[in-house]
């Protein structure tokens, strides 16, 4: 077993031990933060599979966090007792039948356009979410109560527990991040891939770009919606601003930041933005322009993002000591 | 026996004429150059045969099936391949990448999402064949990007044959290379298309003869002239087109 | 019918205003193959220089000179030293910039001039109103429409009847070729950029004591501009100029006749637009 997969091995054991102690070694005001920065890193997560993987660039990807979003707040109200896994798979499945529609009209374009129509759909579902003050109370929202989550052997954890929300979001996200990334793994997965690379040839070689990419998109809104259903359990709230312009934009800062050439990269660029978001926000009110700098570094100099960074300092670091031995 | 048959292929790119009338048969396991001075419409003809451009007019039938207007990957996926003039590759994936998401295509796994691709026995041997047939073992690891042209060259060829295709249009494979890749891509391409039926289209004419069993004259969007090399060798009208360059 | 003929004058006056922004969008596009989403951007700080200017220094119409003048150089710097760099990424890098500066500018604008909307007071000329149709018009959105065509015919006489217009216009069909032919394209380039930016700070600083100053004006004006360029067709002036008068009027009479669905059906169009003709109305089929 070489020493890169060794590191990550350790590294990965080290990251898995911290996350499962994290309610024991933090104060619950951290945990609570946890547990919101492991929601957006599925949501960058999911992003990222449109961005890194398939070199698609969404404008408009909070549409599907918010179907979900939408969806759990809409059941939670108008179901009572559905249970919770079931009123997740169902928001899962609502951001899934979102990005079909939406994916059929995208992904027939690519690079601006493909950007722009995205974003096109977004606010169309913002204008129809704001309006429709009826079913969604439009930009003054809905409050939303965190249900009990009814586990076989464990008994009923009631999620108003941060601790509890905590574990469940972390399982949740954890399994669906490592779909995720077993997904890219599999035939279809490289097939995305490798559109992104020259997407004429593999149109020659027989593979239906479209339904290719379509497939991916519908995933994508998949994690999406799973991502957004957990939010609203997290706030306990829902208003249009889970699919809003900025709310886009946050994914899209959180996926360059961290990095959109590694499959983790996002995961880094969530902690980034919420740790700092966290410690800067009680600064300056102007957190965001230090972010958007950020960004534009990033976007100039450093292309692979801060898991870039990370990348060569191993490498170097690997280097050095194998000279001195 | 004909595979492929064009019926009076006419293309107008609004306006401008590229094509008119072209007819043409290629019979099975044969290998038939197309030739012609530039401009004459030979990539734009290759382009329509292989869908990416429809025909303003005419039919084109492969293997007794209507293919004028299918889509790019339905006329691959009948056994149709083609390669490009610029190299067209997947440049950041390695050479064995490159062949072997050919061919996962080849064996349909395009939608597959139940096994893992670097695990699967089938494809990887396929994969590992075609590497040796066509002499890539050494640059397997390699990104295709940082392969010389002549390397990058084979590739093209490489992925253009993974699919076992039963007809392939290969759009001047010697482009660009120098007198002994030339030679030695030429021996390759007679190693492969052992058994399968083969179009070309060159500008090298030593190549021309070489290969081919009977050739096609274009010239400004029009058969010239259709014939076997000693055929064409003699036709006065040939040698007009091409003011004394054969 | 005079209310309906009133409504129509104010959806032609946010039409030309949104044309002058919505050129140099889509002529960038159609030239360099890159959404600038900071665009808006100078449309905004036109805006907010020119209520620096008019508050500060007293005079308005010296804002029309200098806010175009400022924003215009930080175009050309913008384009000289970021995007160049970005250019050979791909265009999704191209974007993410882009909008990465559009992002900045509007905390940047947060930060100088606070969160609220400012006042710019109409200048003390143009205040007031004249009878129209039997009711009064205010002057200064006569203003507006008249020196917007008045621009309009300014940018009319350029591209198509002076040198430089020739080979922008040139540039925006075949970038390639025009470097081929030996014209500076980077050059070229650096000058429809800073041109455009100009532009747009110019209607922002028009448009400010009309729709008054706020920092996601930036935003709402970009949105709009997406529609016309898309609509309209990327890298077609004309399109960008039909649309954008189309857009105003939709918005007019929207607001007055389906208030709930103005902005769904403009994201709709835009939508459809998208997938039924993706180059737009008047743009060239790629």
């Amino acid at each position: 077993m070489n020493r890169r997969r060794a590191l990550k091995i350790v590294g990965g054991g080290i990251a898995s031990l911290f996350l499962l102690l994290l309610p024991v070694l933090l104060p619950e005001v951290d945990v609570h933060l946890a547990t919101e920065i492991l929601i957006f890193a599925l949501f960058a997560v999911s992003f990222n599979l449109l961005l890194g993987y398939c070199g698609l660039l969404p404008f408009g990807h909070a549409a599907c966090f918010g179907v979900g979003a939408y969806a759990t707040a809409l059941i939670f109200k108008h179901i009572t007792g559905m249970p919770f896994l079931i009123t997740l798979l169902i928001s899962a499945l609502s951001g899934f039948v979102g990005a079909l529609i939406i994916g059929f009209f995208c992904v027939r374009l690519s690079g601006s356009y493909f950007a722009l129509i995205s974003l096109a759909f977004q606010m169309f579902l913002y204008a129809v979410a704001l309006k429709w003050r009826d079913v969604t109370n439009g930009d003054d929202g809905m409050g939303v109560t965190r249900p009990d989550l009814y586990l076989p052997g464990l008994g009923t954890l009631s999620l108003m527990n941060i601790q509890y929300l905590y574990y469940v979001t972390l399982v949740i996200v954890a399994l669906a991040i490592l779909a995720c990334y077993l997904f890219l793994k599999t035939p279809l997965g490289h097939a995305a891939v490798s559109m992104r690379e020259n997407v004429i040839r593999a149109s020659f070689l027989g593979y239906n770009v479209f339904l290719t990419r379509l497939a991916i998109f519908s995933f994508s809104g998949f994690l999406a919606g799973i991502s957004g259903a957990l939010f609203v359990v997290f706030e306990e709230f829902v208003a249009t601003t889970v699919m809003d312009v900025h709310m886009s934009f946050t994914v899209i800062l959180m996926a360059t930041i961290g990095g959109t050439g590694h499959f983790l990269g996002p995961v880094l660029g969530a902690v980034f933005l919420m740790v700092f978001q966290d410690w800067i926000s009680s600064l300056t009110k102007h957190w965001w322009l230090f972010m958007g700098i950020v960004f534009v570094m990033v976007v100039l100099y450093a292309e692979g993002g801060l898991i870039g960074l990370f990348k060569w300092e191993k490498i170097r670091a690997l280097f050095v000591s194998e000279k001195e031995s | 026996m004909a595979i492929l048959r064009l019926q009076d292929i006419y293309k107008d790119f609004s306006g401008l004429k590229v094509l008119f009338g072209v007819s043409m048969e290629v019979q099975q396991g044969e290998c038939h150059a197309i030739i012609g001075p530039n401009g004459a419409g030979k990539s734009t003809l290759f382009n329509i045969i292989t869908g990416l451009y429809k025909p303003s007019r005419g039919e084109i039938t492969f293997l007794n099936q209507d293919i004028t207007r299918s889509s790019i990957h339905k006329i691959a996926r009948m056994g149709l391949s083609r390669s490009f003039q610029i190299i067209n590759i997947f440049p950041k994936m390695t050479v064995f990448e490159n062949i072997r998401i050919a061919v996962v295509s080849r064996f349909n796994r395009r939608f597959n999402i139940t096994s893992f691709l670097s695990r699967d026995r089938k494809i990887l041997e396929e994969s590992d064949k075609i590497l040796s047939l066509i002499g890539m073992r050494d640059a397997r690891d390699v990104p295709a990007c940082e392969m010389s042209y002549g390397m990058q060259r084979q590739l093209e060829l490489a992925l253009t044959l993974a699919r076992d295709p039963i007809l392939i249009l290969l759009d001047e494979p010697t482009a660009g290379l120098n007198a002994e890749e030339t030679r030695s891509i030429v021996t390759l391409i007679r190693k492969v298309i052992q058994g399968k039926t083969l179009v070309i289209v060159e500008h090298d004419m030593e190549v021309v003869f070489n290969l081919a069993d009977r050739i096609t004259v274009l010239n400004y969007g029009q058969v010239l002239a259709t014939g076997t090399p000693d055929e064409i060798r003699g036709s006065e009208e040939v040698k007009k087109a091409y003011l004394g360059r054969i | 019918m005079d209310t309906y003929i009133i409504q129509a004058i104010h959806g032609l006056v946010y039409g030309m205003l949104l044309f002058l922004v919505s050129s140099g969008l889509t002529l960038v596009f159609g030239m360099m193959g890159v959404l600038n989403l900071a665009h808006a951007a100078f449309y905004m700080l036109g805006a907010y220089f020119a209520y620096t200017i008019t508050v500060h220094l007293g005079n308005f119409w010296l804002s029309l000179i200098l806010a175009p003048l400022i924003v215009g150089t930080v175009g050309i710097g913008i384009e000289h030293f970021t995007l160049r760099k970005v250019h050979k990424s791909g265009h999704v890098a191209e974007l993410l910039l882009t909008f990465g500066l559009f992002y900045v500018f509007g905390e940047l604008v947060r930060i100088i001039w606070g969160s609220n909307p400012l006042r710019i007071p109409v200048p003390a000329l143009l205040a007031g109103e004249i009878p129209l149709m039997g009711t009064t018009y205010p002057i200064y959105r006569t203003f507006i429409l008249g020196f917007s065509f008045l621009i309009l015919i300014g940018m009319a006489l350029l591209l198509l009847r002076t040198r430089i217009g020739i080979i922008i216009r040139a540039a925006v069909s075949d970038a390639d070729m025009v470097d081929v032919l030996g014209t500076n394209v980077p050059r070229v380039f650096m000058g429809v950029f800073g041109g455009g930016a100009a532009l747009a700070a110019l209607a922002g600083v028009i448009a400010a004591p009309f729709l008054s100053t706020y920092p996601g004006m930036g935003l709402d004006v970009l949105l709009d501009c997406f529609v016309v360029i898309v609509v309209g067709g990327f890298g077609s002036l004309l399109g960008a100029f039909v649309t954008s008068l189309m857009l105003g009027e939709l918005q007019s009479f929207g607001v007055l006749w389906i208030p709930r669905l103005a902005l769904v059906f403009q994201f709709l169009l835009m939508a459809v637009v998208l997938i039924v003709r993706p180059t737009g109305l008047f743009g060239e089929k790629q």
